[in-house]
């Protein structure tokens, strides 16, 4: 793990114009508006996709619904290159923050199940018509959906109380204390 | 003025509890379901927005009011953690233009959901002009709120009665 985060710090450490732009007075509070803004496209649209696997608003066929997913993909991409500007500009906050890894690891989590979802269940729930339900693992698949991006919501909001002590490669002794035995 | 009313608040047990309790489930526990709130109220919303603004047109907009209890959820998780939240900084929100002006814009966004939510149960697809207006407006609303909740951090002038930002 270590290797790997050293390797990631040094990644995104080498965006000085990027780090620069998000110190100036605003740029650090308008990429978390924006954040903030993709993070609600994106669980807005999920969420009312999820309720529909869930069996709410049945009498609509499920391939309607499927009409919102692009929207979601749109707010993820929002988050995903909104993020990358925090983590080029104070890479070691999140690097080593715990909060962050589980966040990362529920974003993961939710993707993989995505992918479970389009594999195995995708084609056969669009032919269903109106009234239909869905099986079982297809009601959990929208839930393990709703419940992994709140996850991600509490996680994110969390990253600013599990920060590290400022992780300088600089200073072997203080890197070592504060960066990776904790 | 209202400066005796900031230190009473202040000054309450709940307030210090919020400010000084190193618990997780004090300040940062209730701030992040803030956010989840915020997610289901303004996301789910915002999704109505977007169908009546002609995105995803095979799905009826009367199918969006099964998601209200879901909304109504997130709605009351942001008035009791918002309430928890002012009264942890009530000097910080208080003397904030910015957060009249965030209350306002979800005020907005809740009296255009009213008609909006009629225009649903009338269970019509054809969207009239007015209807798409509002939900341009809501939409407009429930982002500048979102903003402008996430620019308080960095517009306060006083964090408590006797520090500041």
């Amino acid at each position: 793990m270590v290797p790997l985060q050293l390797a990631l710090e040094r990644f995104f450490q080498d965006f000085p114009a990027v780090a620069a732009l998000m110190e100036t007075a605003w740029g650090w509070p308008i990429l978390e508006c924006i954040h903030f803004l993709g993070l609600t496209l994106l669980f807005g649209s999920i969420a009312a996709w999820d309720l529909r696997l869930l069996g709410l608003a049945k009498d609509v066929p499920i391939a309607a619904f499927h009409r919102l997913v692009p929207y979601a993909v749109v707010g993820f991409a929002i988050n995903a290159a909104s993020g990358m500007f925090f983590l080029m500009t104070t890479p070691n906050q999140y690097i080593y923050n715990p909060a962050f890894h589980l966040k990362m690891l529920c974003v993961a989590l939710a993707g993989a199940n995505v992918l479970v979802f389009y594999v195995t269940m995708f084609r056969r729930l669009v032919r269903l018509g109106p009234g239909a339900r869905g099986p079982a693992f297809v009601r959990f698949s929208g839930l393990a959906s709703l419940v992994l991006w709140s996850v991600v919501i509490v996680c994110g909001r969390m990253i600013t109380f599990y920060r590290p002590e400022v992780c300088q490669p600089g200073d072997p002794i203080g890197f070592l204390a504060t960066c990776v035995v904790r | 003025m209202f400066e005796p009313l900031y230190i009473w608040l202040e000054e309450s047990a709940f307030s210090i509890w919020m400010r000084e309790s190193p618990s997780m489930f004090a300040f940062p526990g209730i701030l992040a379901a803030h956010t989840v709130g915020l997610a289901f109220i303004a996301g789910l919303n915002g999704a109505l927005d977007l169908r009546l603004l002609g995105v995803a047109r095979s799905i009826p907009p009367v199918a969006f009011t099964r998601f209200l209890p879901y909304m109504w959820f997130g709605l009351w998780v942001n008035i009791v953690t918002g309430i928890a939240v002012l009264l942890a900084y009530p000097t910080k929100a208080l003397t904030n233009p910015v957060f009249y002006l965030k209350l306002g814009l979800i005020a907005a966004a809740l009296v255009m959901l009213r008609p909006i939510l009629r225009f649903a149960r009338t269970n019509r697809n054809d969207v009239d002009l007015t209807t798409r207006l509002l939900a341009a407006a809501s939409l407009a609303a429930w982002a500048a709120a979102i903003a402008a909740g996430r620019l308080l951090a960095y517009t306060c002038n006083r964090l408590t009665v006797d520090s500041p930002c």
